[in-house]
């Protein structure tokens, strides 16, 4: 059957259209870097910048945690560059958005794989988005550190993929410590969010708070979304509980806190570290005092380094730092710091993470990656919430 | 139990206000109107800034927030609605949907993503009830939901332009010619929607104290399961079924657990669709009329392309490995090819047999696990569980979509869009099977005898042989007398039914091709990613097909491929536009709706 | 051996009998042809015998075999083809695809065997086997489905043919009813169900609809027709049944019917209001001479 001219221009211009699209895509050159160094092109590789790849949510539901990640990352760079760079060049970040969409990860991953100045990638912030791009790294030799994911396999995909988040192994067991020894609670209600972080995280809490002699009353898992907690804390309270244990972000966990006196529940509140956040304290009023909650990094903690970076950060944005852009800030130091010391390679990045002592951070003080490529030794501070801002507490 | 009952009359609450805008506009303008859900946030946002930046009080801000939501209204019926009216429904649910997305992020880059903190002007005096409390806003939200329902019954019912909106819902056709100004209607009635939903939002953000840019989707969903149990225009009916909803919710975290309350909302959504279509309180059990003339939505002739055409394309796609040695791009492309997979099949429900379905990431996963579970617990090897992978979701897909087949247009939709996230909240909960949140990882890397598949290169010419395997397939179903069936059931099924077309068969055998060829992609994801998570098959990535089959053109083969192509290539080429991206996307879809409506590739008419 | 027999068909919408104890039959060949009011259950009639209805009571049989309560595609299937009161063509289709639909049963009967509820995802299965694989069978098949549907179609003339594959949509109304009359020929029926085919049409068009149906009078079709148009019904209909509140008011031979008393008062209205052009249909004034006048005048005005 022939075809008439006008759908045979069509064809061809849809043909055309989509070829037009794939070749432009071919040769366009990776993108500008959009680091705190402003706008640079292509003509800085001649300068010999330092490029870190970083792949995050800049748009979608987690949109916020980039943002604030970005903020960790400028004022690394402002005091590694002001320092001399790494072996004298100065570092950058690129940051492509991804939604933290495991369908955009790969694809980015490749992107950055394929470009020879990035030298090492930080992200994903979701676990399935980071998991989703692993295998792509550890094909290619590039090393992929994982500032967010404290997901028990994460690290397991191979021996280019590191973390410095806090692991559920360290941090649930911690709370439970702080639960039933130091506060004494003997009867706890487990509310937990639904996520790989939140169930794991409970299962690790509720291991270490039964073998210190506690029994745990109602354990309830929530949806990431939910909103409407006076159901479940109806329950929790008919359990007759002592203490309620949250394992929530700081915007669940505010609401939950909110609702806890409508239904005529009264004890007291043991929060995971991940609520430690100005945001939880603004977005949950007058509801979170006395909430109880532990942390690596505090803004009261007198260690010199952690008090400079919060005097510059607060400086620089007016706010108080919170856990997402102490591991962001701490995430590119590590990385600068290791290239600093064995040159601007891929493959030697990933051998000196392996070999490195006494990195200096910010969360965990002075400290080095373990065999399970998770930095070692985590330091926790009590906190207490009290007339709106946290406060150091010591039982 | 009396304060789980309570709980859920405090929800319920909440749910109402949404609720009785969306019966208004949905019972009325037959359309749905996905762009609710973000009027409902930027009126929320509204309010914040009205009282946290200029420290307004309660009712001039919700004087304000009413104007600039009623506004929105109306830009969102000037802009998504009236262009298109007379092209189809299928277009205005997409046109609505861009809309919102676009919505969504013009309110993220004003107000930034994080979430706000928004404390009420107000006192808060509780009152004890039962076990617990309820305080002064649950009283206030109260007091506006009854009072708007009120105002709005008796407005449609007593007032003449009330009547001139239920007589153009009734029949526009006929309201035209009595001389009612049917426009006038339109935007009044999006005027009153778009300021109900910002109302609701105002006052659920000052309740839960937060307005976030994601707040509005499960607020419309939730809203319009209310509106539905109630009965679509049944404003009385609306505050009831809300009221169940929330009940039903509250009872179900109580006795079975927080993760079920969705899925309660969901299994009461789609049990109203099957089971009592015009809602609980309705008189007969009986199916929405069926139209009194064949529908003649034109859908546009998809273009027939030539088959040399054909495998130049599948030829130079083949080769283009060997000549771009770029492995963003290959990668980029294999996406494209797996997207078009998706798109193949939903094309072939949606637009050869006319089912529009909103669910469709559901028969993803329905691979993707299918597959990850063969692998890794049952230890098969990757050909077989590809193999076998499509035959187990084609079979799954067909028993559960089965009982909603007999629905249509709109009603179908809601059902799909229930299905999909069914089957995403069903994998979060049945953890022995898919380990619910943690998901499933290590899954291992394509490998076909012997040789594993982990190159770009190679993963991208594995996508392509598939895609080319299911555009044939598509192809022949599409120009045999089976694809003839399937049409015949999308222009006008009671014709269809007296001609020996009988529904339920044939609507089934389009949903199990779909399912059977969906899962491949799924099968190909699952092994790329190596890890799956219930929430990697959102709602969103529906959305997102079905705009690649609306683009290439319904019930084109070759179309879908190309809108897959576009949809996946375009962003990925604009990535240097970053945060603007989404944005330009939805502006850029509703222009190619607006000027081509029937797809890149279908003849004009 | 009647090829349709209805007996004391009923049934019920809420409280109101749209059919009421209705019974006919139409024999090999015949034409019968229902007229009344409207409202007075015609189509409704039709629903019930396609199957688009479930009736509340009585029986249909086709050939002697019963197939009330069937699914309508099942009855289809099985020889009962029928045009829709405004017609129902499909619209995106082409003239050509819309008359092949017309033959769906028959495909679907030799590739998509077995087709009960559960037994079906076998048939199911075949089909879409027997689409992805078209063995010779099929081919030969459709190929003489197409012969006939060219066959079915020169049966209009030029009206249709030039117009192969053109989308119905684009097609004139007239045209577009011709097409549907083709598409339930292409079913091979045994019984044609024709709701009034010649609505809407002008009177050209209407007398070439009148031949077309004596056509197939002659090829040996027996035809339930749907008619207001009292001419038409008097030159092709062998036997008229007269409905009206859903209940049969009257029936026999044409000349029967319309010097029928109770026809032109159902038509009419007992106190005679209304008369029809040139006013002789008064008080009393009725029988067979008003009968016949308004054969004359009244066409289609009701």
């Amino acid at each position: 059957m022939s075809l008439h001219r006008a759908q045979h221009a069509r064809v061809l211009l849809a043909g055309v259209l989509t070829f037009a699209v794939v070749t432009a895509g071919c040769s366009l050159a990776p993108t500008t870097p959009s680091g705190a160094q402003g706008p640079a092109g292509a003509q800085n590789a001649a300068q010999g910048e330092v490029l870190i790849g970083v792949m995050g949510p800049l748009t979608g539901d987690n949109a916020e945690y980039g943002k604030i990640w970005r903020r960790g990352f400028d004022l690394a760079l402002e005091e590694i560059n002001a320092a001399g760079g790494v072996q004298g060049r100065p570092l950058n970040y690129v940051f492509e958005d991804t939604q933290s969409d495991p369908k955009q990860t790969p694809a980015v991953a490749q992107k950055f794989v394929s470009d020879p100045r990035i030298v090492a990638v930080i992200g994903d912030f979701s676990s399935p988005a980071s998991m989703a791009a692993s295998p792509i790294f550890q094909r290619a030799g590039l090393v992929q550190l994982g500032i967010t994911n404290s997901h028990p396999d994460f690290t397991k995909t191979g021996d280019y993929i590191w973390s410095n988040s806090g692991s559920q192994e360290d941090d649930a067991p911690f709370l439970a410590t702080l639960a039933v020894e130091d506060l004494g609670k003997k009867r706890l209600a487990v509310l937990h969010m639904n996520t790989d972080w939140g169930q794991t995280s409970a299962d690790l809490f509720i291991a270490k708070a039964e073998s210190l002699g506690a029994e745990i009353v109602l354990r309830e898992a929530y949806l990431l979304t939910e909103k409407d907690f006076r159901p479940v804390l109806t329950k929790a309270r008919d359990a007759n509980p002592d203490a309620l244990i949250l394992i929530s972000y700081y915007n669940d966990g505010a609401l939950i806190a909110q609702q806890i006196d409508d239904v005529g529940l009264d004890v007291t509140v043991v929060a995971i570290g991940s609520t430690y956040s100005p945001q939880f304290i603004a977005l949950g009023g007058e509801a979170v005092e006395g909430v109880y909650t532990a942390t690596r990094f505090h803004p009261a903690d007198p260690r010199p380094e952690a008090q400079e970076f919060v005097r510059k950060y607060r400086e620089k944005y007016g706010v108080e730092p919170d856990n997402f852009v102490a591991v962001a800030y701490d995430g590119i130091k590590i990385l600068a710091a290791v290239l600093n010391e064995v040159g601007v390679d891929r493959k030697a990045l990933r051998d000196g993470l392996e070999k490195a002592e006494n990195l200096q951070t910010v969360m965990y003080g002075t400290t080095a990656f373990g065999e399970d490529r998770r930095l070692r030794n985590p330091r926790y501070l009590r906190l207490v919430v009290r007339n709106g801002a946290f406060e150091i507490w010591e039982p | 139990m009396l304060d789980q009952l309570i709980n859920g009359l405090v929800v319920g609450n909440l749910y109402a206000l949404t609720a009785v805008g969306i019966t208004q506009i949905y019972g009325v303008a037959n359309v749905i109107n996905f762009a609710h859900g973000s009027i409902y946030m930027v009126g929320a946002f509204v309010g914040w800034m009205a009282v946290t930046w200029f420290g307004l009080p309660l009712l001039p801000t919700l004087g304000l927030v009413l104007a600039a939501s009623a506004l929105l209204g109306l830009l969102v019926e000037r802009v998504a609605i009236r262009p298109y009216t007379g092209s189809g429904r299928t277009v205005l649910l997409l046109t609505t949907i861009a809309a919102g997305l676009i919505l969504e992020q013009a309110a993220q880059l004003i107000w930034g993503p994080e979430t706000k903190a928004f404390h009420a002007p107000i006192a808060d005096v509780r009152f004890r009830v039962g076990g617990g409390f309820i305080g002064t806003l649950d009283l206030v939200i109260l007091a506006v939901g009854l009072t708007t329902a009120l105002v709005l019954w008796l407005f449609l019912k007593r007032s003449r332009l009330g009547w001139a909106v239920r007589a153009t819902a009734q029949d526009r056709e006929a309201a035209l010619q009595m001389g009612v100004d049917v426009h006038q209607v339109s935007r009044i009635s999006f005027a009153m929607a778009g300021a109900l939903a910002g109302v609701s939002g105002l006052l659920v953000g000052l309740y839960y104290h937060s307005v976030y840019h994601t707040m509005g989707f499960s607020a419309s969903l939730k809203g319009f399961t209310a509106a539905l149990l109630g009965g679509l225009g049944n404003i009385p009916g609306a505050i009831l079924g809300a009221y169940l909803l929330g009940t039903a919710e509250s009872l179900a975290v109580a006795w079975l657990g927080s993760t079920w309350r969705d899925l309660v909302g969901i299994a009461l959504l789609l049990g109203v669709l099957l089971f009592r279509p015009g809602g609980l309180f309705a008189a007969t059990r009986a199916l929405l009329p069926e139209p009194t003339v064949g529908t003649f939505i034109p859908i546009g002739r998809p273009l027939r392309i030539p088959r040399w055409a054909l495998l130049a394309a599948a030829a130079a796609a083949l080769v283009l490995p060997l000549v771009v040695r770029n492995g963003y791009w290959l990668q980029v492309l294999a996406t494209a090819w797996i997207f078009g997979l998706l798109a193949i099949s939903l094309n072939l429900i949606t637009g050869t047999a006319g089912q529009i379905s909103l669910g469709h990431a559901g028969f993803l996963a329905l691979g993707a696990y299918a597959s990850a579970i063969l692998t890794t617990r049952l230890q098969l090897p990757f050909l077989l569980a590809l193999v076998v992978s499509p035959l187990i979701a084609a079979a799954i897909g067909v028993v559960i979509c089965y009982p909603a087949l007999r629905l249509r247009g709109q009603y179908l939709a809601v059902a799909t869009i229930g299905l999909g996230q069914g089957i995403a909240l069903v994998a979060l909960n049945w953890t022995s099977l898919t380990r619910g949140a943690l998901g499933i990882s290590n899954i291992a890397p394509p490998t076909l005898f012997g040789v594993e598949i982990a190159s770009a290169a190679g993963f991208y010419w594995l996508t392509l042989l598939l895609l080319i395997g299911g555009v044939w397939v598509a192809e022949r179903l599409s120009g045999s007398y089976l694809g003839r069936a399937f049409r015949a059931v999308r222009e006008d099924e009671v014709a269809a039914r007296a001609f020996g077309v009988g529904l339920e068969r044939y609507k089934s055998i389009a949903f199990g091709l779909s399912a059977f060829i969906a899962a491949f992609a799924g099968v190909l994801l699952a092994h790329s990613y190596t890890y799956i998570a219930p929430d990697t098959f959102t709602h969103a990535l529906s959305l997102q097909v079905l705009t690649m089959v609306v683009l290439g053109g319904l019930d084109s083969t070759m179309g879908a491929v190309v809108g897959a192509l576009a949809l996946i290539a375009i962003p990925e080429s604009a990535r240097f536009l970053a945060e603007y991206r989404f944005l330009v996307y939805g502006l850029l879809l509703l222009a190619m709706l607006r000027f081509r409506p029937r797809g890149l590739l279908s003849a004009a008419s | 051996m009647k090829v349709l027999s209805v007996r004391n068909l009923t049934k019920r919408f809420g409280g109101l009998d749209a059919v009421k104890s209705v019974s006919l039959e139409v024999g090999p060949g015949e034409t019968v042809a229902i007229i009344g009011p409207n409202g007075a259950g015609k189509t409704t009639l039709f629903q019930l015998i396609t199957g688009a209805e479930r009736p509340d009571g009585g029986e249909v049989y086709l050939d002697g075999e019963r197939i009330d309560g069937l699914p309508a595609h099942v009855i289809a299937a099985k020889g009962v083809a029928r045009t829709f009161q405004n017609g129902r063509v499909y619209g995106n289709l082409t003239v050509l695809e819309n008359v092949l639909l017309g033959a769906h049963s028959r495909l679907q009967a030799e590739f998509g065997r077995p087709a009960g509820p559960v037994s079906g995802a076998l048939g199911a299965i075949r089909e879409v086997v027997t689409a992805l694989s078209r063995p010779a069978r099929l081919r030969r098949l459709e190929a003489e489905l197409v012969e006939e549907a060219m066959e079915i179609l020169s049966l209009f003339g030029d009206r249709l043919l030039p117009r192969l594959h053109q989308p119905a949509y684009s097609l004139s109304y007239a045209n577009r009813r011709r097409t549907e009359l083709a598409r339930a020929l292409a079913l091979r029926p045994k019984i044609l169900l024709l709701d009034e085919p010649t609505a809407g049409m002008n009177p050209t068009e209407t007398e070439e609809m009148t031949e077309l149906i004596r056509r197939l009078q002659a090829r040996g079709h027996a035809i339930l027709l749907i008619e207001h148009k009292l001419d038409l019904v008097s030159a092709v209909a062998h036997w008229v049944v007269a409905l009206e509140a859903g209940q049969v008011l009257v029936e026999g031979t044409p000349e029967t019917v319309w010097a029928d008393r109770r026809l032109v008062e159902a038509y009419v209205g007992r106190t005679g209001g209304g008369a029809p052009k040139g006013g002789t249909a008064r008080d009393g004034d009725s029988g067979a001479a008003g009968g016949r006048h308004l054969l004359r005048t009244g066409a289609g005005a009701f």
